[in-house]
């Protein structure tokens, strides 16, 4: 089976044309921002609108890292992502492996009670959630924004960590249990080793989560000492006076560095994310 | 142990208990989930139903529960055409660099959703954007479209945008079915005589029927729960003509009103759960078939 058969559902011309459109449709709004990002801010504002800046320029660049709360707000998206990608690495490989490895009689129901965790809208858990966090005085501190975002990472990567495991021949890990050895030397030397890539893609991804996620981080912040980069974003948009040109570049910093994780993950990613992402 | 053992021992072996492997996750999710639907709920009843009341009264409640329909019916249909018609085209023998052009479609998804959110603000922008610009150009428009400011317009524009950001997803899960397609039944469909369209309609389609199953359920869910990208784009406005659910409820919360809160989370809840119940079963059988 070397040629798909769905391959002669297109054919010549007709596949050129379809790719022009979807490619402009999914990558004008990219260019836009990226050559917006480099446009003087009388080149932004100019009428009739034009897509290339007549001089390129990285004044708003500039902007975004010296007179911005931008950097900062990097820092803190680094630090909760950090600490996110961590926890929910620690949570999700117990109980993932508890789901993938053994039969027990409430292992459904639990199970079935993480994955849920999906589908509970983030807003309907907004009010109470920031009580909690209000009450553990975790305000205005990346901690309480840590704390909510494993709302979000953990019902995934649970999925994604079962079926990493699940995919490790259980053999393998008799075998050491036949040498004497006992489980936890069979997870540690083999299953955690085995599937250490995978562990690496689950906690970039829960990382990424946490890097794009901005209802939670927009309430449970104050101040810029622990707004994420997200918020940070929004607050260039606000003001009365919109900077489009810096607004862009920062678009820009904040995309770069996902775009560069997700070619060097995909494979794990696509994988991952196919298996189980639902989350708005 | 030897080597009958069966693949998933069903009894302890020593080490943790199972039970205790999941709890640190299973105690979280009910921190985080279980605890405040909970309070929700007590709120309500507490307050014997007042904030329901008053959100039943709210002027243009209507108009919410409208929008929200409208947003998610728009949002997934147009993410089900295009993300179809990208995995057929990804599947065509006629392309060449294939694996690239299928990094990029992937952009609009892994993108943070607040950036999309802003790029199209100043894409949409009625006399700087980009759009407008490219319109009145190729004489599709005569003025330039106010798309986020005229009431009539502007859910349609944002919903473009969840579409933008959620037809990857279905590009990605489209394609893992159709090359899951057997080539026995595409001869059997050509030697029947039937033509591209017929193919599609009668292989494909049914084919992938699961998958179409798992990715309506998925795309729907993520629209009513969306918040990002309508209160990046407009606030929910103009004029309350792009709220939908979570905006309300965002709003309520801004305000301090914490009946309202709990009243419109209660609805969220009511009707994710209907939702939940399908992902549960569909997660269910997934269960099963892996185990």
């Amino acid at each position: 089976m070397s040629a798909r058969p769905t391959r002669r559902l297109l054919t010549g011309t007709g596949t050129w044309v379809l790719l022009a459109v979807l490619m402009t449709w999914t990558l004008a709004p990219i260019a836009v921002m990226v050559f917006t990002s480099f446009k003087a801010r009388e080149d932004v504002f100019q009428v009739p609108a034009r897509l290339l800046p007549s001089t390129w320029t990285l004044e708003n660049y500039a902007t975004v890292f010296t007179a911005s709360t931008m950097p900062q707000a990097l820092l803190n998206s680094v630090v909760v992502g950090v600490l996110v990608a961590l926890a929910t690495l620690v949570f999700c490989f117990s109980a993932g492996y508890a789901m993938a490895r053994f039969r027990f009689r409430s292992a459904r129901p639990l199970a079935l009670f993480i994955l849920l965790g999906q589908v509970v809208p983030l807003t309907v858990i907004l009010l109470p959630l920031y009580q909690m966090v209000t009450a553990a005085n975790l305000l205005d501190s990346t901690t309480g924004v840590a704390f909510a975002h494993l709302a979000i990472t953990v019902p995934l990567v649970t999925w994604m960590v079962r079926n990493q495991v699940a995919a490790i021949p259980i053999e393998l890990e008799e075998a050491v249990r036949i040498d004497g050895g006992s489980r936890f030397d069979a997870v540690s030397y083999v299953t955690l080793p085995v599937c250490a890539p995978g562990l690496v893609a689950a906690g970039m991804f829960a990382f990424l989560q946490s890097w794009h996620e901005f209802l939670f981080a927009s309430v449970l912040t104050t101040s810029s000492d622990a707004r994420t980069a997200p918020v940070t974003l929004t607050e260039f948009a606000t003001e009365f006076d919109v900077d489009w040109g810096a607004t862009m570049a920062a678009s820009v910093v904040l995309t770069v560095p996902i775009v560069i994780a997700f070619v060097a993950l995909q494979r794990y990613f696509v994988g991952g994310l196919t298996g189980g992402a639902v989350k708005g | 142990m030897t080597a009958l053992t069966p693949a998933v021992p069903r009894r302890r072996t020593g080490g943790p208990h199972p039970v205790a492997l999941m709890l640190p996750a299973a105690l979280l999710t009910a921190v985080l989930m279980v605890i405040p639907i909970g309070s929700t709920l007590v709120r309500v009843v507490a307050d014997r139903g007042e904030g329901l009341a008053r959100m039943l009264d709210i002027p243009n409640f209507g108009t919410v529960m409208l929008n929200t329909l409208v947003w998610t019916l728009a949002s997934v249909v147009g993410a089900l055409l295009i993300g179809y018609a990208g995995a057929v085209l990804f599947q065509s023998k006629s392309l060449r660099l294939t694996g690239m052009w299928r990094s990029l479609v992937m952009v609009p998804w892994i993108i943070p959703g607040v950036v999309g959110a802003t790029v199209w603000r100043w894409t949409l922008s009625t006399d700087y954007g980009v759009l407008n610009q490219a319109l009145l150009d190729l004489g599709v428009i005569a003025e330039p479209v106010r798309w986020l400011s005229d009431p009539d317009v502007v859910l349609i524009a944002v919903a473009l945008v969840q579409v933008w950001v959620t037809a990857p997803f279905v590009v990605l899960m489209v394609s893992a079915a159709l090359a899951g397609i057997p080539e026995e039944r595409y001869e059997a469909a050509r030697l029947d005589g039937a033509g591209s369209w017929q193919v599609f309609w009668y292989v494909v389609l049914p084919a992938i029927r699961t998958t179409t199953g798992i990715v309506v359920l998925t795309l729907a869910i993520w629209a009513l729960n969306s918040f990002t990208i309508i209160w990046v784009m407009t606030s929910g406005g103009p004029a309350g003509s792009s709220t939908i659910l979570p905006i309300l409820l965002y709003q309520a919360f801004q305000n301090g009103d914490q009946s309202l809160v709990a009243a419109v989370a209660l609805l969220q809840v009511a009707i994710g759960g209907v939702f939940a119940f399908f992902f549960a079963r569909t997660m269910r059988t997934d269960l099963e078939d892996q185990s």
